[in-house]
């Protein structure tokens, strides 16, 4: 038996490294005492365990990932112990006595993130590790590693991640680089926005105050559960150990009590990159393949084709409650209701380098269709169709060149934006084109030392020829 | 214990549900693309039938759906029971081939009100028919299609030549770094190039014998094609009526009816205040309605 298993042994190793230590060969075993032949068993456990993993590193960590790989530093660990709650035994195939959660901080080079693990780890404070098969959670508004029976975690002696103090020291991110992986942030900004709300919090009355930050990369909305005495529109701040929570897939800054702000002193905010005017400014265009890496953007703008007017765009009912669209009179929630009209258009702007999912709330819709709800109502009443306002939709806007300015967020269905603002790009043509046509004749072979003269006759010379290929 | 058939699917599989890009190409490059063997891509799975087909132009863009802007000069019903239209959609560098049948039936209903000619912007995804080695066919077929204006098809030879020129210049960087395969891939991601473009172009290096050739039409291609567009044709008729007057009345000054050197005319007609380029289409078209020609390469003369 052992002869025969043998090989598979060794490729496995080959393949996931020590088998021995991380469970694998016990795997191994249990699948053969169930009679599976040796080399369908190491098949199962190949897909299992290895297969394509991802590398990733703490920046890239978004909500719900699946079977990535992971290097990085711990910063903090504990355990807790979890009772099994009326005889519900643990989760399934955790190790026996294991009834243990340890969680801590993952740090590497791009930023730390908060993990936890049903195993124990291979390594305390201070060590690295690395991670096959790790997966991401949303836990309590925040992005969490998660270490599951999947996972293989090793130990790695000799790394590149930076050391201990280094990590810890926190070095201060611009805000574009903020993931919302981030365990803990420092970053120098400037607050844009800045307004002060009374909310009910565990049914205390408390203040907050929430706004929008910004330096030379991007914004980002905050949230602060303490007093900011001193820190007003305008003010350029340091700002220490602020933690990182997801608000409708957007990252948001929240400074806490264990936050530690400082102003930025004249003298030294003048060496920034930035300032509160320029970081105030009106953001520009991007490109879709950019605003579509990443997993949310806060208040960006960009500027495609809309090449499709989706259905469900056009007269809408909400449920009077909720707000939910609803179909039929009747709420998914709150049953039977009188809904209330509303319009909306839902459409795919596409710029030739990425497309994004844009909503237009009714204000917009308004704008860009050139009908008020009550007109399209008309329209709806006065045509046999029941999609009349979807198709004049459509024949009025399919086509047309918009830019559009608000949030970002990816999901696994693509990339949706809310936008908050829209308008038709007025841009210079005849600009854009001039520059074309430099950066066109710029780089012809015998471009060099060439006049106009030359370059035109070129041209004429050239033109039967295109004319006769355009032709055929 | 496990099945693994409920093994979680690979990210790659998750990201397929998006939608793809549209991507923005004048006509002269989408004829001259070829099919795209799935077997020459990086992420190539040999039993995923899901993938689809493709598309990569000889500058190396991969293609399945596009989007295009331009003037619909032919329409047929065609197919046996006239449920297929045949368009020929028409952009500065040449000519779209479009295809929509029942199953394509937004298109379909757009051809069936459209007016010929008339500016059309059409998404819809490109297709290859080679029923000979030598003979090869592409087209699009319809997804939606709509009536627009004359500036949103300028916008789009913009936006498209911007984008090709983008392309042929990474394209030209990649054919003067002297890498190939893997190390051009790596060299090109470094440079900024889009994973996907730095894949093409490593695949089409591989393929073609004079890569060259065609960037070098291409960009004469687009030089015309953005040359003849036309701005703001309405609002500025009177001010082009005065200055192409003005282009004129220069051209006699300097002795046009003996003729003048091209380029001693562009530069006094510059230091005057009149663009380049303006100087440029007035003369070609004093070229093209036999106003003044050409005795010799670089010598203009006005008739009379």
């Amino acid at each position: 038996m052992d002869e025969k298993i043998a090989p598979h042994l060794e490729e496995l190793t080959r393949a996931l490294g020590d088998i021995e230590e991380t469970g694998i060969r016990a795997e191994f075993d249990k699948l053969l005492a169930y009679r599976v032949p040796p080399d369908v068993a190491k098949e199962t456990i190949l897909r299992k365990f290895g297969g394509k993993c991802k590398v990733l590193k703490v920046k890239d960590l978004s909500a719900n990932l699946k079977s990535f790989e992971i290097t990085g530093r711990i910063l903090d660990l504990g355990e807790k112990s979890i009772r099994p709650q009326n005889g519900i035994t643990p989760q399934e195939g955790v190790q026996e006595g294991s009834s243990k959660l340890y969680t801590g901080i993952l740090a590497d080079d791009t930023g730390s993130v908060s993990f936890s693990s049903w195993k124990e780890l291979p390594g305390s404070i201070g060590d690295v590790i690395s991670i096959r098969n790790a997966y991401t959670r949303i836990w309590q508004n925040r992005i969490r590693l998660s270490i599951g029976e999947h996972s293989l975690v090793s130990k790695v002696s000799d790394s590149s991640v930076p050391s201990l103090s280094e990590l810890s020291g926190n070095q201060a991110k611009k805000i574009i680089d903020i993931s919302a992986a981030d365990f803990s942030v420092k970053a120098v900004a400037s607050v844009l926005q800045l307004t002060h709300r009374e909310v009910l919090v565990k049914g205390r009355q408390s203040k907050v105050v929430s706004g929008v930050l910004g330096d030379e990369t991007g914004r980002l909305p905050f949230t602060a559960w303490i007093e900011l005495p001193g820190i007003d529109i305008g003010s350029i701040i340091l700002i220490e150990g602020a933690q990182i929570r997801v608000f409708r897939g957007m990252p948001s800054v929240n400074i806490l009590s264990s936050t530690r702000i400082s102003p930025v002193k004249p003298e030294e905010s003048e060496k920034l990159a930035f300032n509160f005017e320029s970081a105030g400014r009106d953001p520009l265009p991007l490109r879709m393949d950019e605003i579509s890496s990443r997993d949310s953007m806060f208040d960006v703008a960009a500027v495609g084709n809309l090449i499709s007017i989706r259905p469900g765009s056009g007269i809408i009912s909400r449920c009077p409650e909720c707000g939910r669209v609803i179909q039929k009179a009747s709420c998914r929630v709150h049953g039977k209701v009188e809904g209330i009209r509303d319009m909306r258009i839902k459409a795919v702007l596409d710029d030739g380098t990425g497309s994004i999912s844009v909503t237009f709330p009714r204000e917009l819709a308004e704008a860009i269709y050139g009908k008020t709800l009550e007109e399209a109502e008309q329209l709806m009443l006065s045509d046999v169709s029941k999609d009349a306002v979807y198709e004049d939709l459509r024949r009025f806007l399919t086509g047309r060149c918009l830019a559009v300015r608000g949030n970002s967020s990816k999901s696994e269905y693509g990339t949706f934006f809310t936008a908050e603002k829209v308008w038709v790009p007025d841009d210079d043509l005849a600009v854009r084109v001039v520059e074309l046509l430099h950066r066109l004749g710029q780089d012809e072979e015998d471009g060099q030392g060439i006049d106009a003269q030359d370059r035109d006759a070129q041209d004429r010379n050239s033109q039967p020829s295109n004319g006769g290929i355009d032709l055929a | 214990m496990r099945r693994t058939g409920t093994h979680s699917p690979p990210m790659e599989e998750l990201t397929l549900l998006k939608r793809e890009v549209a991507k923005r190409v004048f006509a002269k490059e989408l004829e001259a693309c070829r099919e795209l063997e799935k077997s020459s891509r990086l992420d190539f799975q040999a039993d995923d039938p899901k993938s689809p087909n493709l598309l990569i132009s000889p500058l190396g863009l991969i293609l399945h759906r596009v989007f295009i802007v331009g003037v619909i000069t032919e329409l047929d019903s065609i197919g046996t029971q006239n449920d297929m239209w045949k368009a020929r959609i028409v952009d500065p560098t040449g000519a779209f081939t479009i295809y929509a049948g029942q199953y394509q039936s937004d298109a379909s209903v757009f051809f069936s009100t459209v007016q010929i000619p008339a500016f059309i912007a059409l998404t819809g995804k490109v297709r290859i028919y080679e029923p000979e080695p030598e003979s090869v066919f592409v087209s699009i077929r319809a997804e939606e299609a709509n009536a627009v204006d004359e500036d949103i098809r300028n916008r789009w030879v913009v936006d498209t030549a911007e984008q090709t020129v983008e392309r042929l210049e990474a394209f030209s960087d990649a054919l003067a770094s002297g890498y190939r395969g893997e190390k051009l891939r790596e060299y090109l991601l470094d440079k900024g190039v889009s994973p996907e473009l730095a894949e093409g172009i490593s695949i089409i290096l591989e393929r073609e014998r004079a890569p060259q050739e065609f960037a070098k039409l291409l960009r004469a291609s687009i030089r015309e094609g953005l040359k003849s567009l036309d701005f703001d044709s309405e609002n500025t008729e009177g001010a082009n009526a005065d200055q192409k007057e003005f282009v004129l009345e220069l051209l006699k000054e300097m002795g046009g009816y003996k003729g003048v050197d091209y380029g001693a005319f562009v530069d006094a007609a510059v230091s005057r205040g009149i663009p380049e380029e303006y100087v440029e289409e007035v003369v070609r078209s004093f070229l093209e309605d036999g106003q003044c020609y050409e005795p010799r390469i670089g010598i203009i003369r006005l008739v009379g």
